[in-house]
């Protein structure tokens, strides 16, 4: 398996002047490096830059690191070190914000691996656009009929749809690691992620108007 | 020990107390008697201001002078408690730049100044228990959950005016959680439901290994157990028009004693079936009537409704279904109310835990975050989130958000921005806190300008303003133009607060004139005081003068005639009691217009009997 590792020079702790493993934290005094808020976030968490993460290990890293990062445990500090602090754990509440979400997780992976963003790529999957616009003129019928079973009905055929686009993005970001050497097949997938994780806002954009019409009817 | 000692304060809408961290624990100030609770409650009074039980016992004589639920107004502007502040005998006037002030004899008091009284009562009691020579400089204070940027900025202002370092904002259903988790090894889920005087708050968290991780909060800042007292009022204010006449208005005293009995009612029909009220309405006239806790309960169902649709949407926020929630921590006085718990229970389907005094368990959370932010609690985490989206108005008063609710806190976004205009060299920012499409719908932080931008054609500069959230919730904002690397300085206009200047003028006045001025203040007071007693006395006279018995004729005029003296001198002591006899000989003369409008009112029946 192929990683993307932007490997540095090695950085020694500010506090004990060992060599540290990773730029965020000291393997041995846990003092917080100073670039700790400007690495990326799978850097940042010290996991692997890639797709199929484990949520319950995303969350334990989190855990961990906030134990050290946090602005809590440095309030007698310097003005300078508890500024650092609140960066770490700011960028560190963000990472993990972002990468507990599949959808996110994909979307940033997606930009550190150089895909085009939401803003330059617009497009959908062939046939996307026709489900989504039947889905949304049923999701209009059933709320001005106040079908609350119709709703519900539909909230749950999104979700299927939703977790479907996340399961073809899993594999996807798959075939792109089988295929890094090759940049025509590269670009080919990153253009699909782009498409599939269009597809995904779309799709959930529409769940979440079905879950606020269900609310809203109790 | 003295140094690092950081005092746990839970400033309540009703009550206010506090706690410390101890090696043994968090513990409670209590005062000789074994009191915890300081009601919220300010009286002026004799030139003199107390705080608390005392305050309390003279609100029904000295109802424009007792400021209570004055948390209720911290961060508002008048616009924000339209048939919200009717109901309160004091008067709340406009204040500077959008808040609210409260008038106090004719001196203006922003909620800020009135809460910091409160806060220096309770850190002085806290001094004193804590033994001789005891100086607290620094506090943690908890707000609801749902307490927006301007509602907490208000909050910290009112701890550095008491001369408190607020170290940390924490919201009280955090707090509390912390309070209940600290003892307990295992991993859970906790749903905590805070129902204090004037707020509701739902928050749900995920505990693991000493870590306290909010996934998600909801609440409404103006539902709470004063909602009922209103309720209350409400029915018997119309009840008794009912009965004596649709003109009858009620004098401060009258509502603050309506008031009374609410507050009494509400708790008696906590533990028995029903509580009757009895008002004297002058002129010999009392009102009677016996409430029943079913009558009190359908009274309370809709808004307890509204409090279980908000644990619904904190639920679907966090992710879980009732199911998920191993225990279910009740916060706030009134979640004494059997209807609150029974309807709790039914959604989440389990007991609710209340073994805990839920009076007390917010400020014992508190000083466990003292602890741990004094460096002597070092196991224990608390990761809170925030309550609401922060955006930005984009054109055509859209609102771009740029942190949505429920984001771990501290965090932060940055946004770019440029120019319009050729040689533009600043840039207007409206910052807002809500979740609403519209700029109009959403809470005004305040306007923020962006100046010391370098002349560029449009366009061309680009600042990079970063929105920075800190644990406490409090909005920070930098900026920095990239191209040129310089930073652009940002000028802070809050909508609903007080300037920096303004916070640092009333801690200089709050040093100044703890004594000496409080005398120039009273004689103020007084005189003006005096005047209304006057002119109302005129007045009467003028309506009901013929009532009065020769005798008591005479005794009216001569109290007159010795106030308006006394009130020409300095004597704050003669003044006032030159204004308790011309008080006293005027009630002959009250209860004679009394009695006029009670006979209207007969004479009206009788018309509409034949």
């Amino acid at each position: 398996m192929t990683e993307l590792h932007e490997k540095a020079a090695p950085v020694k702790c500010t506090h004990c002047d060992k060599t540290m493993s990773t730029p965020v934290v000291c393997d041995y005094c846990h003092t917080i490096g100073p670039n700790a808020a400007v690495v990326d976030h799978f850097t940042l968490l010290g996991l692997p830059r890639r797709f199929d993460l484990d949520t319950a290990e995303i969350h334990r890293k989190f855990l961990a690191l906030s134990r050290h990062a946090h602005p809590d445990f440095h309030a007698g500090d310097t003005p300078e070190v508890q500024q650092l602090h609140l960066q770490v754990s700011a960028a560190l509440n963000q990472a993990y914000q972002t990468l507990k979400d599949p959808a996110a997780r994909a979307a940033y992976l997606l930009g550190l691996l150089g895909g085009r963003s939401s803003a330059d790529d617009k497009s959908v999957p062939d046939g996307f656009l026709g489900t989504m616009m039947m889905m949304q003129e049923e999701l209009a019928d059933a709320i001005s009929d106040g079908d609350k079973a119709e709703i519900a009905r539909i909230a749950d055929v999104l979700k299927t749809q939703h977790d479907g686009l996340i399961r073809r993005i899993g594999l996807l970001f798959e075939q792109h690691q089988e295929a890094v050497s090759c940049k025509a097949v590269v670009d080919d997938l990153l253009g699909e992620l782009r498409q599939q994780l269009n597809a995904v806002s779309y799709a959930k954009k529409l769940l979440s108007q079905a879950i606020d019409a269900e609310d809203s009817h109790e | 020990m003295s140094d690092d000692l950081i005092l746990g304060i839970d400033l309540g809408t009703t009550n206010s107390l506090a706690a410390i961290m101890t090696p043994g624990g968090p513990e409670i100030i209590r005062d000789a008697e074994g009191q915890s609770l300081v009601p919220s409650v300010i009286a002026f009074s004799d030139g003199k201001v107390t705080v608390g039980a005392e305050a309390r016992a003279h609100a029904v004589e000295n109802p424009t002078a007792t400021v209570y639920s004055v948390k209720r107004l911290m961060g508002k502007s008048v616009s924000d408690l339209i048939g919200r502040a009717e109901d309160l005998p004091y008067e709340v006037v406009p204040g500077n730049h959008e808040t609210v002030c409260v008038n106090v004899r004719g001196r203006r008091m922003t909620p800020q100044e009135l809460s910091a009284i409160i806060l220096r009562d309770i850190k002085s009691r806290a001094e004193s228990v804590c033994g001789s020579g005891t100086k607290i400089s620094r506090a943690v204070i908890t707000v609801p959950a749902y307490f927006d940027d301007s509602q907490r900025q208000a909050t910290r202002d009112a701890g550095r005016i008491a001369g408190l370092e607020v170290c940390r904002i924490v919201n009280e259903p955090t707090a509390a959680a912390l309070a209940y988790g600290l003892d307990r090894a295992e991993d859970a889920c906790i749903a905590v439901y805070d129902l204090g005087g004037g707020t509701f708050d739902v928050s749900i968290l995920r505990v693991s290994g000493g870590v306290f991780e909010v996934l998600s909060t909801q609440g409404d800042t103006q539902l709470g157990g004063d909602d009922l007292d209103r309720e209350l009022i409400n029915l018997l204010t119309g009840e008794i028009r009912k009965e004596f006449g649709e003109e009858l208005t009620f004098p401060p005293s009258t509502r603050q004693a309506l008031r009374t009995f609410a507050e009494a009612a509400k708790m008696r029909l906590s533990s028995e079936d029903d509580a009757t009220v009895e008002v004297s309405l002058g002129g010999g006239r009392v009102f009677r009537r016996t409430i029943t806790r079913d009558e009190f309960e359908s009274l309370a169902a809709g808004w307890v409704d509204h409090t279980i649709e908000h644990c619904a949407r904190a639920l679907r926020d966090a992710g879980l279904g009732p199911k998920d929630i191993d225990q279910v921590v009740m916060v706030g006085g009134s979640t004494r109310v059997p209807l609150v718990r029974a309807k709790t229970r039914e959604f989440f389907e389990r007991e609710p835990y209340t073994a805990v005094n839920p009076d007390e368990i917010v400020a014992l959370g508190a000083a466990v975050q003292a602890g741990i932010l004094a460096g002597i609690k070092r196991d224990t985490l608390l990761l809170d989130v925030t309550p609401l989206s922060l955006g930005i108005e984009t054109l055509g008063g859209a609102v771009g958000k740029l942190i949505m609710r429920n984001s771990t806190v501290p965090c932060q976004a940055a946004e770019t921005f440029s120019t319009y205009v050729d040689g533009q060299t600043s840039v207007d920012i409206h910052v807002l806190q809500g979740e609403r499409e519209l700029a109009k719908d959403c809470r005004s932080l305040g306007k923020f300008q962006l100046t010391g931008i370098p002349p560029m054609p449009a366009g061309a500069p680009r600042v990079e303003v970063t929105f920075l959230l800190d644990a406490n919730g409090i909005l920070d904002v930098s900026a920095r133009e990239l191209r040129s690397g310089k930073a652009a300085s940002v000028q802070i206009t809050p909508a609903h607060g007080l300037t920096r200047d303004e916070v640092d003028a009333m801690v200089n006045e709050s040093y100044a004139h703890a004594v000496e001025d409080l005398n120039a203040h009273r004689l103020i007071d007084l005189r003006n005081e005096s005047q209304r007693i006057l002119d109302a006395i005129d007045k009467a006279v003028g309506a009901a003068g013929g009532a009065l018995g020769d005798q008591q004729r005479q005794t009216l005029d001569a109290a007159v005639a010795d106030l308006k003296a006394k009130r020409q001198g300095e004597d704050c002591d003669a003044i006032y009691q030159a204004m308790g006899a011309a008080n006293d000989a005027a009630t002959p003369l009250t209860e004679a217009q009394m009695d006029q409008v009670l006979s209207k009112t007969i004479k009206g029946r009788k018309m509409d009997e034949v």
